[in-house]
């Protein structure tokens, strides 16, 4: 039961397109005390069939960029087995521990984006009160 | 050419280490980095993300690390969680919904490094 809840929130997360995959490792690992391997590949299996449709949704759309998608694509299959090599080697606690900083990192992020929009909405009602 | 090459290793990379966030990574890239505009940034970062979602699950798949009973189950409340989710995205201000997740990553980013 708290596995379908957890799945429930991350999902709502999901569908407002904000990183529910974080979501669903952190409740999992942190509040759950699911180990973080496991965590991390329920959110694999987690996001299979949610991003098949999606991605359906979007070609039919005409939404999808393939001449970057694709070369990002093959690349991006190359660097995931490098760190998918690594993870599945790694210390759970070291694991944690970078996943955190790369949590922090993302935080930093969108701190500096929060902050650029409310400049520039400023600016813009500035410009239009002149 | 190069910048794409950057973004696909990168991002690859990052999804089969933590088996999350390629799209934090992709997202912005492609918006900022190569002008792609909003809706299109998405729709291809969760087609980019795809295969790299694959590749790494088969790592995790035979080193044992995938638990059928949590992940069906999180699975299923994924299913009626996104539906609502995309529901309420035209209702919800975007803004709010940034900080509180900002919020959030903060806490257990400090949580997770500190181990407290």
């Amino acid at each position: 039961m708290v596995e379908i809840l957890t799945g429930f929130i991350s999902g709502i997360v999901s569908g407002t397109g904000m990183g529910g995959g974080t979501i669903l490792i952190l409740i999992l690992s942190l509040f759950m005390g699911v180990d973080q391997h496991i965590a991390q590949a329920t959110n694999l299996v987690f996001f299979v069939p949610t991003a098949i449709t999606a991605v359906i949704v979007s070609i039919k759309s005409k939404q999808i960029e393939w001449k970057v998608g694709v070369p990002i694509a093959i690349l991006g299959i190359v660097g995931a087995i490098i760190g998918a090599k690594i993870s599945i080697n790694m210390d759970v606690a070291a694991l944690k521990k970078y996943f955190g900083i790369f949590l922090g990192l993302i935080a930093l992020y969108e701190i500096y984006s929060i902050v650029k929009s409310c400049i520039d909405f400023r600016r813009k009602r500035n410009n239009n009160n002149k | 050419m190069i910048i794409k090459i950057l973004i696909g290793l990168l991002s690859g990379f990052v999804s089969g280490l933590f088996a999350a966030g390629g799209g934090m990574i992709v997202v912005p890239a492609l918006i900022h980095l190569l002008k792609i505009e909003d809706a299109k940034a998405r729709a291809t970062s969760v087609f980019v993300i795809l295969p790299m979602v694959v590749a790494s699950g088969i790592f995790y798949y035979n080193s044992n690390y995938i638990d059928w009973g949590i992940a069906i189950k999180c699975a299923i409340g994924g299913i009626f969680g996104g539906y609502l989710g995309s529901k309420l995205l035209k209702k919800l201000p975007t803004k709010v919904l940034q900080i509180a997740f900002t919020c959030f990553l903060i806490y257990v980013s400090t949580k997770m490094i500190f181990n407290c």
